[in-house]
């Protein structure tokens, strides 16, 4: 799997491409799983499938709220989101993961069509944030980039019934 | 779930707290007797005067103490509240050793030195007879804030009120008279929405929660899964005003676009409460913690503009009244 560095020496639309695959990827992992075993956590810690595309479809609403503030305004501050408690309070044990990779595949859309219009200046406007420091739009791609990768595997292992 | 100031709690407090959020009712034997003195109080509050309060509060307050058969209390009205470090003192309780207990209650506001509204201030009565029924009814060796405290409180409101249970306002008061409201009434607003829908939710079942009025209008559930997304988000915006200087406040989407991407239809209504119940605890630790200027810190909206915490505030004590109206509808059928 490759590291969010190793991501922000690839080409953009490599890096477009990659986040282009995953609304297709996640609806092949969870294809065929009932309902019970989608909900599945492989331990009381690591999350069930359900609740993997759940948190990528409620980090993809989040991203874009933080790409309309850096188109803002540069460098703002970012408040850090507690995405376990999203897990719990939104009750994601209860969302059918079908469902949630058709809103997930909406959501992601809508960023890839904003990262599109971006001109080249605008790859460098950014936020800055709580642990990383400053990020620019390409480092957001590159994030997310990685974070996909990251997520689709866990949600692999969890389907495996693996931590 | 408690509430989140549980955790700092010792062990035994933890177990006193338990105990509190466990007995959700306090049942009087004969309501009906104690509603003259309800009138009586709710007249004499029309007055203005203060010792008719005064005299009206204390028979009533006796009237409840005999009643639950537990020891008197001293009760003494005040006129304008005074400023406490967040705001507003409403009501206060304190026991001095070989003293009686003493509850004193102010019955107008601070800044505008209104006389407060009869059922605000029942509930502030009744918030400090709460916490005297603890210790002589009860028996708590301490006397916390749980959501059984409130809803004893609530039990004790509606059997002296009755009218009250499923009034709807005619009206939904909007921002801007809000705006126009102290600080402690707004706050007091936003502290009574966890009861208020508890006291509507209770009793109903998941498909009375679930149906929706219209095919466009929210069932009671959504409203709730959507009280609850919105209290993060108002309250992430107040959080966002006090960590930035005059930051942008984005919106990513759109609250019926959470409605379905979130599936509210799939959730569990009282789960959904409860997490909201936890989320405007936190809400109101944070408003009640504030510096006067910071009231005043601000951000901007695209199509609202400059926002302050202060219309945040507004703006939530608004939204509360909306939701919970649109609940009540939803419960009746109504869109």
């Amino acid at each position: 799997m490759a590291t969010i560095e190793e991501y922000a020496k690839q080409p953009k639309d490599d890096r477009m491409k990659r986040l282009e695959r995953t609304a297709d990827e996640l609806a092949a992992a969870i294809k065929g799983h009932g309902g019970t075993e989608l909900a599945k956590r492989p331990d009381e810690k690591n999350w069930a499938a359900v609740e993997v595309v759940c948190h990528l479809r409620d980090v993809e609403e989040a991203f874009n709220g933080r790409f309309q503030t850096f188109l803002a305004v540069d460098d703002m501050k970012m408040l850090p989101s507690d995405v376990d408690r999203w897990a719990v309070d939104r009750q994601y044990l209860r969302c059918d993961a079908s469902e949630a990779v058709d809103a997930f595949r909406k959501r992601r859309a809508e960023n890839l069509e904003v990262l599109r219009k971006l001109a080249p200046e605008q790859w460098q406007r950014g936020g800055i944030h709580a642990q990383r420091g400053k990020m620019s739009f390409d480092d957001f791609l590159s994030l997310l980039c990685y974070h996909d990768d990251n997520h689709l595997d866990q949600m692999k292992r969890a389907l495996a019934g693996k931590a | 779930m408690p509430f989140a100031y549980y955790a700092r709690l010792t062990r035994a407090q933890q177990a006193v707290y338990r105990k509190s959020d466990g007995i959700t009712e306090v049942r009087l034997t004969r309501p009906a007797e104690l509603h003259p003195l309800v009138g009586a109080l709710d007249s004499a509050l029309r007055t203005e005067d203060r010792l008719a309060t005064q005299r009206a509060t204390d028979r009533l307050i006796r009237g409840l103490t005999d009643a639950l058969a537990i020891p008197p209390v001293n009760v003494e009205v005040l006129a304008a509240r005074p400023h406490a470090k967040w705001g507003e003192l409403h009501g206060l309780y304190t026991v001095e050793r070989g003293k009686p207990p003493k509850i004193q209650l102010w019955m107008r506001t601070a800044k505008q030195k209104r006389v407060v509204a009869f059922r605000t201030y029942m509930r502030t009565l009744l918030h400090e007879v709460g916490h005297h029924v603890d210790y002589a009814l009860l028996r708590l060796a301490d006397s916390f804030h749980t959501e059984g405290f409130y809803k004893r409180e609530s039990s004790l409101f509606y059997q002296l009120v009755p009218d009250a249970r499923g009034a709807t306002p005619a009206t939904v008061r909007p921002i801007e008279e809000w705006a126009t409201v102290g600080v402690p009434d707004r706050l007091a607003r936003l502290e009574a929405t966890p009861s208020e829908l508890a006291r509507l939710m209770r009793g109903q079942s998941d498909a009375a929660l679930s149906r929706r009025p219209a095919p466009d209008a929210w069932s009671a559930k959504e409203v709730v899964c959507h009280l609850r997304d919105a209290e993060e988000h108002l309250s992430g915006w107040v959080r966002l005003i006090l960590a930035v200087d005059d930051p942008v406040l984005v919106t990513a989407g759109t609250a019926a676009r959470w409605a379905v991407d979130r599936q509210y239809a799939r959730q569990h209504a009282g789960a959904a409460w409860d997490a909201f119940g936890r989320r405007r605890d936190e809400t109101l630790a944070l408003f009640r913690g504030l510096a006067p200027a910071q009231w005043q810190r601000s951000g901007q909206h695209d199509r609202r503009g400059r926002m302050t915490v202060d219309h945040l505030l507004s703006l939530m004590a608004w939204h509360d009244d909306n939701h919970l109206d649109q609940l009540r509808r939803a419960l009746d059928g109504k869109p």
